[in-house]
C-alpha cells in the first residue's frame, strides 16, 4: 500500500524540514510526499488516495482550516494534522468545530519526532476515520483484492441473486456491495441501485455491517439510528429509508461485503428474514469463490 | 517515547496495572460512582510523578480539582492539566494546575487542539512521560454532537493516547444511550470497566473489568478514599 502524505506549509524551508524529517522517520513505510505552499495548490494536490495531511494554519490565501474542510470533502478518510507556530489558543476553532484535528506545535519539545509518530499512527491505525474498523481490516482487504470481481458471466450470476433477494422481499432495490479501502462499490444491483455509483465508505451503511459478529445487519428507519440519521437526508433520497445486510464470508471467514435489501418506507424485519438473505449472501459468495477457483484452474492448465 | 514502560498502576483499586498505551471506557450509570472512579484512576498517578490531564464536560476546574483532592489526598495538582469544558466562568482562580477553557462541549475541534497542546506541555515535566487521560464524560459530549463525531473524536484521542504510551480513561453512561452507540463507540478502546452500586455492605462500589489481560474476574468491591 502506499501512503500519500501532502504537506503545505508556505515556509519553503520549514516545507522541506518536515518533509525530510518525515522521509527519514518514516522510511519503512516508504510514503509518497507532495508539497504545496498555499491553499490553492494544496486544494489542487488533493486526492481519493491522500492519507495524511500535515498543514501549517497561516497560509498566503486563506488558513489551514481551510485545507482541513477541503481535504474532508476530498478524501474524508484522511487524517489531517495541523502543524504549526501559531498559538493553538490564538485559533479561532468555531469555523471548524465539529471536525477532528491534530495539532502538533512547531516549536513542540517533541519536534518533527513526534509529528513522525502521528503521522504513523495516523496512516496504520485510520485513528481518524468516522466508522470503526474490522480488527483483521488488512487481512479483509487482501481477501477481497484476491478476487477477480470484473468477469461479465460471474456479474450476470450475481444479479439473479439481487432479482431474488428483490422479489422475496418485494422492494425496489437490492445490491451486493463490496468494502475496499476507502470506498463502497456495487458490484450486481437490482432496480434504481442500478444507477448508484460508488461511494464513500463513511456514508455507507455496510461498513458498519461488515462488523456484526453474526453477519447480518437490519436498520428498520435510518433517521432512528444513532450511526446514519445525520446522514440519512442522502439516504432517503437514495431510496433507502430501511436496510438489512447479509454479510458475503469467504472461506477464510472474512468479509468481503454484504448482500443488502433496502426498502423507501421504516420496515422491521424477522428473524426468518435475516435467515433467508444469509443463504442468498451464502450462494452469492459461493460464486464467487468458484469462479475465482476455475478461473485459477484454466489458467493453471493454459 | 516507544522505550518499554511498565504498566499504569491503581493503588488499592482492584485493578491490576494497565499496559501503557491503552484506553478504557468506565463505564456506570448516573448513580454509580462511575465518573469518581475514572477521576481517581487518572488523579492517582500523579502522586509518583506521573502526569494527569482531564476533558472535564461537566464539572468545572476547580470543582474538579476539590474531586480528585477528596478521593485521593496525595494528587500533586501540579501535575494536572484541565480542559475545562462546563462552560461556566470560574473567574481568576489561582489554580495548580494548567488550565485551558473551550467554551462550548460542540467545539470537538478546539477541545482536539488544546488536549494536544496540554498533552505536550506535561510530557515533559513528567515521569518518563506518563500522562494518563481522563475524557468526564462521553455522555455529556453526545448531547453536542453526533455519534459518529464523537466516534471519529474518541477514536482519534485513543491514537494519540496510544503513539505516547499513555493511558486513556472514557467515562460513559450506558444507561443515556442505545446499543449501537455503546457498541460503536466502544470500538474505539480496548478494554471497559463496567461498574455498579454493590448490593450489600458499605463498599462505594463494585467493578468488573472486560477485554483487559491479567485482569481479575468477575465483579469486584472497591473503595476511593
Amino acid at each position: 500500500m502506499t501512503y500519500r502524505i501532502l504537506c503545505v506549509d508556505p515556509d519553503e524551508g520549514d516545507r522541506t524540514e518536515a518533509v525530510e524529517r518525515l522521509r527519514e522517520e518514516l522510511a519503512d513505510l516508504d510514503p509518497v510526499f507532495q508539497t504545496a505552499d498555499d491553499l490553492a495548490s494544496a486544494t489542487e494536490a488533493l486526492t481519493q488516495h491522500t492519507a495524511v495531511v500535515v498543514t501549517e494554519y497561516d497560509l498566503p490565501d486563506g488558513n489551514g482550516f481551510q485545507v482541513i474542510e477541503q481535504a474532508n470533502e476530498r478524501c474524508p478518510d484522511a487524517g489531517v494534522i495541523l502543524y504549526t507556530d501559531t498559538d493553538p489558543d490564538l485559533i479561532d476553532t468555531a469555523e471548524l468545530r465539529g471536525a477532528v484535528t491534530e495539532y502538533v506545535g512547531k516549536d513542540s519539545v517533541f519536534g518533527t519526532e513526534r509529528l513522525a509518530e502521528l503521522v504513523r499512527t495516523t496512516v496504520e491505525e485510520r485513528t481518524q476515520s468516522s466508522y470503526p474498523l474490522p480488527q483483521t481490516e488488512d487481512e479483509r482487504l487482501a481477501a477481497l483484492h484476491s478476487y477477480d470481481l470484473d468477469e461479465p458471466a460471474l456479474l450476470d450470476s450475481l444479479d439473479r441473486i439481487t432479482d431474488l433477494a428483490a422479489e422475496h422481499f418485494d422492494v425496489e432495490q437490492a445490491s451486493i456491495n463490496i468494502i475496499s479501502e476507502h470506498s463502497q462499490d456495487f458490484l450486481a444491483c437490482y432496480g434504481r441501485a442500478e444507477q448508484w455509483e460508488s461511494m464513500d465508505r463513511e456514508d455507507s451503511i455496510c461498513t458498519f455491517t461488515i462488523l456484526e459478529e453474526d453477519n447480518v445487519m437490519t436498520v428498520p428507519d435510518v433517521t432512528e439510528d444513532p450511526r446514519f440519521e445525520s446522514r440519512s437526508e442522502t439516504l432517503i433520497e437514495m431510496g433507502i429509508r430501511s436496510y438489512m445486510g447479509a454479510n458475503l464470508v469467504a472461506p477464510s471467514g472474512l468479509v468481503i461485503g454484504p448482500l443488502c435489501v433496502y426498502d423507501t418506507e421504516p420496515r422491521s424485519f424477522s428473524a426468518a428474514d435475516e435467515a433467508y438473505l444469509q443463504k442468498l449472501a451464502a450462494t452469492a459468495m459461493d460464486l464467487i469463490d468458484l469462479h475465482g477457483r476455475l478461473d485459477a484452474t484454466t489458467e493453471g492448465k493454459g | 517515547m516507544s522505550h518499554e514502560q511498565t504498566g499504569y498502576e491503581f493503588g488499592e483499586l482492584p485493578i491490576d496495572p494497565i499496559e501503557p498505551g491503552t484506553s478504557v471506557f468506565v463505564a456506570g450509570p448516573a448513580l454509580s460512582p462511575a465518573e469518581d472512579l475514572a477521576r481517581s484512576m487518572v488523579a492517582h498517578g500523579t502522586s509518583s510523578g506521573e502526569g494527569a490531564l482531564f476533558i472535564s464536560t461537566n464539572m468545572t476546574c476547580k470543582t474538579l480539582l476539590q474531586s480528585c483532592e477528596r478521593s485521593d489526598p496525595g494528587v500533586d495538582a501540579t501535575r494536572m492539566g484541565i480542559i475545562d469544558c462546563s462552560g461556566q466562568d470560574i473567574g481568576n482562580a489561582q489554580l495548580d494546575a494548567e488550565v485551558k477553557y473551550v467554551s462550548t462541549q460542540s467545539d470537538l475541534t478546539g477541545i482536539g487542539m488544546k488536549f494536544s497542546a496540554l498533552y505536550e506541555s506535561l510530557y515533559p515535566a513528567v515521569r518518563d512521560g506518563r500522562v494518563r487521560t481522563g475524557l468526564i464524560s462521553l455522555s455529556s459530549l453526545s448531547m453536542y454532537v453526533d455519534m459518529r463525531a464523537l466516534f471519529q473524536f474518541v477514536q482519534t484521542l485513543s491514537g494519540r493516547i496510544d503513539s505516547a504510551d499513555g493511558l486513556g480513561v472514557f467515562a460513559i453512561d450506558p444507561t443515556t444511550h442505545d446499543t449501537k452507540t455503546v457498541n460503536t463507540l466502544s470500538q474505539a478502546a480496548d478494554g471497559r470497566i463496567e461498574v455498579r452500586e454493590p448490593e450489600e455492605g458499605d463498599d462505594e462500589g463494585e467493578l468488573r473489568v472486560r477485554g483487559l489481560p491479567n485482569q481479575p474476574n468477575g465483579w469486584q468491591s472497591f473503595t476511593l478514599a
